[in-house]
């Protein structure tokens, strides 16, 4: 199969295009024309281009017979991330709907859901965001990202498949929004023994890529996730032991952040009304979605694509951070 | 009661700041926004609940006739969108810089004036909270005559993510003669009108400090002499940290401020007496007004009060304006002064 990868060049498209071939498939790697291209000795076929602006997308998709779309923007002001998220995706598929290609695998994000009303067990039948505004740049992109994905799959039929991952983290991307703040060179955990939505980098690559080739993914959303075993003060421990810091994990229940975040947002709403702005902390909404003592199901992946994640959370752990010595 | 009736053409960053002044006012609705972008001009109108959307302008003004245009795309767009308003005899509110250059400005004057048209800039710094301050404390004599004025912007445009920087997609000021400086140049230049009166020499060195960048410029100065005082502004792409200081100078006091954090602004009079007592007293009101305005600056944030702190009395007034044909919060010749002066910034003294 050959398969197109946007967003290629980032954290999880290296991964995804190294599983990919692994697997026997050929790419065709989309990765901005300043960026670095990672060491694929000729293996991939490189295309240049950035989604945001560029006028020759179509080319991209002659012989292509699957799409895997990650490209999205994790980091700059919600206009930036909004460009180089949802617009960016607009221009893809809009280029993509005058090809014959009708394989759409998107990755998106656990972000989408409302964490608000998400009771006992988040799995793929959870109420997704429906008013993302009071959330942060990133949650306001994916919701949107995922609605224009959806939409342009409606229009065009498209064999589409979305996948949700929960936290990805890996080889320099070890810092989660669930484990809570650092305070200088200590670290706050809101509810420590809340359950983590984890989902290393290596075991969502082999995740996507099973998704690629099953049949039996068309039309479905998964969440992807390893499990949910590994608690908030068992990351940060590890972090913390393996990267040598000599920090104080200090826990802090869930329910008292939450409470003193509801606190802030009474006395905001009392202050200022509804134009009162807080730290994302001091948010509510903003709070759950990082720190929410909920679980997280990944069983409709074992269940439909007979998916378990390669790699264990201490062989993750491995991989991220070199063997213990 | 009837209510007037915007429309937003761009849906970017500033078009937000626009819709939520808007919000703020009680006779007026936006009634149409327009984006090239489906999902941005969707996402607003979600967002700002807003009935109608378009994915171009000619579409818009085709199908609603609002009362003001406010267009608030990209810089390069700013002439030919605007031009059509006009031409459907619309009033226009267009954000800075209003034209690439001051012959295109100039087209645009005329067919304002010819439709009877109001057409307006977005310099809303004009009516920042510390700008009026400092216009109230000289028309009651507390700061004397002006006699000179310092506008120094520095802004970290080289920081972490920065677009201005972005090597696979060039931002939208590039094309500005000046580059990104340029997108700051019309702020800085009716601010220095404002103190200086009409411009009769100036002098502007371009720099670059940071080498490799791809940027063509990244510093700017100019010494402007004007009919009523001088004035000295700069901006720094690398002086850190960011500020938009805007000091005067007049024969009974200094004033000085950062527009970035309002409401913060010390005043130092001309005291009588011991100099080593005069210093300490000063001393003193300075802390006290530090400590105040920083304090009221702080609550503002918490508030939710917008960034763009003059950019909602600017929109309030050009809506009065246009409903009772009154004069403009900015006279077109005022806007041809500032078009004319970071025409002048640029022309002869910018050096790629």
């Amino acid at each position: 199969m050959k398969v197109l990868v946007t967003g290629a060049g980032g954290f999880l498209g290296r991964h995804v295009v190294k599983c990919l071939l692994e697997h026997g498939h050929g790419v065709r790697a989309i990765v901005r024309p300043a960026s670095m291209v990672p060491p694929w000795n000729g293996e991939v076929e490189l295309f240049r281009a950035d989604l945001r602006v560029s006028n020759v997308l179509e080319s991209a998709f002659i012989g292509i017979d699957a799409v895997l779309h990650l490209a999205a923007a994790t980091s700059g002001n919600e206009d930036a991330q909004f460009a180089s998220t949802v617009v960016a995706t607009e221009r893809f598929l809009s280029a993509m709907a005058v090809s014959p290609v009708n394989r759409l695998i998107h990755v998106s994000s656990l972000v989408v859901y409302d964490w608000a009303r998400a009771k006992g067990t988040m799995d793929e039948n959870t109420p997704l965001q429906v008013d993302p505004y009071g959330m942060g740049g990133y949650t306001i992109a994916k919701v949107w990202q995922e609605r224009v994905v959806t939409k342009f799959a409606r229009d065009n039929s498209w064999n589409l498949t979305i996948m949700r991952p929960g936290f990805i983290w890996g080889v320099q991307h070890t810092e989660i929004a669930g484990m809570g703040r650092s305070f200088g060179r200590d670290y706050v955990m809101f509810g420590p023994l809340t359950r983590l939505p984890l989902c290393h980098v290596a075991n969502c690559a082999h995740c996507l890529v099973a998704a690629v080739e099953a049949p039996a993914a068309i039309s479905q959303t998964f969440n992807v996730v390893d499990g949910d075993d590994i608690t908030v003060w068992h990351y940060l421990r590890e972090y913390t032991r393996r990267t040598g810091q000599r920090a104080l994990l200090l826990p802090v229940p869930y329910i008292a952040g939450y409470g003193i975040a509801n606190l802030a947002s009474f006395t905001s709403r009392l202050l200022f009304g509804n134009k009162g702005k807080l730290p994302s902390l001091l948010t509510p909404r903003r709070f759950e979605s990082q720190f929410k003592p909920i679980r997280f199901s990944n069983r409709k992946l074992k269940q439909i694509l007979a998916w378990t994640p390669p790699f264990g959370f201490e062989q993750c752990l491995n991989l991220t951070y070199g063997e213990k010595s | 009661m009837k209510k007037l009736r915007g429309a937003v053409i761009g849906c970017g960053a500033i078009a937000r700041e626009h819709l939520a002044a808007v919000a703020q006012l009680e006779n007026v609705e936006i009634v149409a926004l327009c984006d090239l972008s489906p999902a941005r001009a969707e996402a607003t109108a979600e967002r700002f609940g807003v009935s109608t959307w378009f994915t171009s302008h000619e579409q818009l003004l085709a199908n609603i006739r609002p009362d003001l245009v406010h267009v608030t795309t990209p810089p390069s767009s700013h002439f030919p969108i605007a031009k059509d308003c006009l031409s459907a005899g619309l009033n226009v509110l267009c954000e800075k810089p209003i034209t690439l250059d001051y012959e295109t400005f100039k087209q645009l004057k005329r067919q304002a004036q010819d439709q009877n048209c109001l057409l307006m800039e977005n310099q809303n710094f004009r009516f920042h909270s510390c700008i009026r301050r400092i216009f109230e404390l000289l028309d009651a004599g507390n700061i004397g005559e002006i006699v000179d004025a310092q506008i120094c912007i520095s802004l970290n445009i080289y920081g972490p993510g920065s677009l201005y920087v972005d090597a696979n997609a060039a931002h939208s000021a590039m094309i500005l003669r000046g580059g990104v400086i340029g997108d700051f140049l019309p702020h800085i230049a009716y601010l220095a009108c404002l103190c200086t009166g009409p411009v009769t020499d100036l002098r502007t060195i371009w720099s670059k400090h940071r080498g490799g960048s791809p940027l063509s410029t990244d510093e700017f100065r100019s010494i402007i002499k004007g009919e009523r005082a001088t004035a000295y502004v700069s901006f720094s792409g690398n002086g850190q940290p960011d500020g938009f200081w805007v000091r005067v100078a007049g024969t009974k006091a200094h004033v000085e401020t950062n527009l970035f954090e309002p409401p913060r602004l010390t005043l130092r009079r001309l005291r009588r007496g011991e100099p080593s007592l005069t210093r300490l007293i000063d001393g003193i009101v300075e802390a006290k007004d530090v400590l105040k305005g920083s304090a009221a600056g702080l609550w503002r944030k918490l508030g939710g009060v917008s960034s763009y702190d003059g950019l909602p009395e600017l929109i309030k007034r050009t809506y009065t304006a246009v409903e009772t044909g009154g004069a403009p919060p900015v006279a077109l010749d005022e806007i041809d002064s500032t078009v004319d002066l970071v025409d002048r910034f640029t022309r002869e003294d910018f050096k790629l």
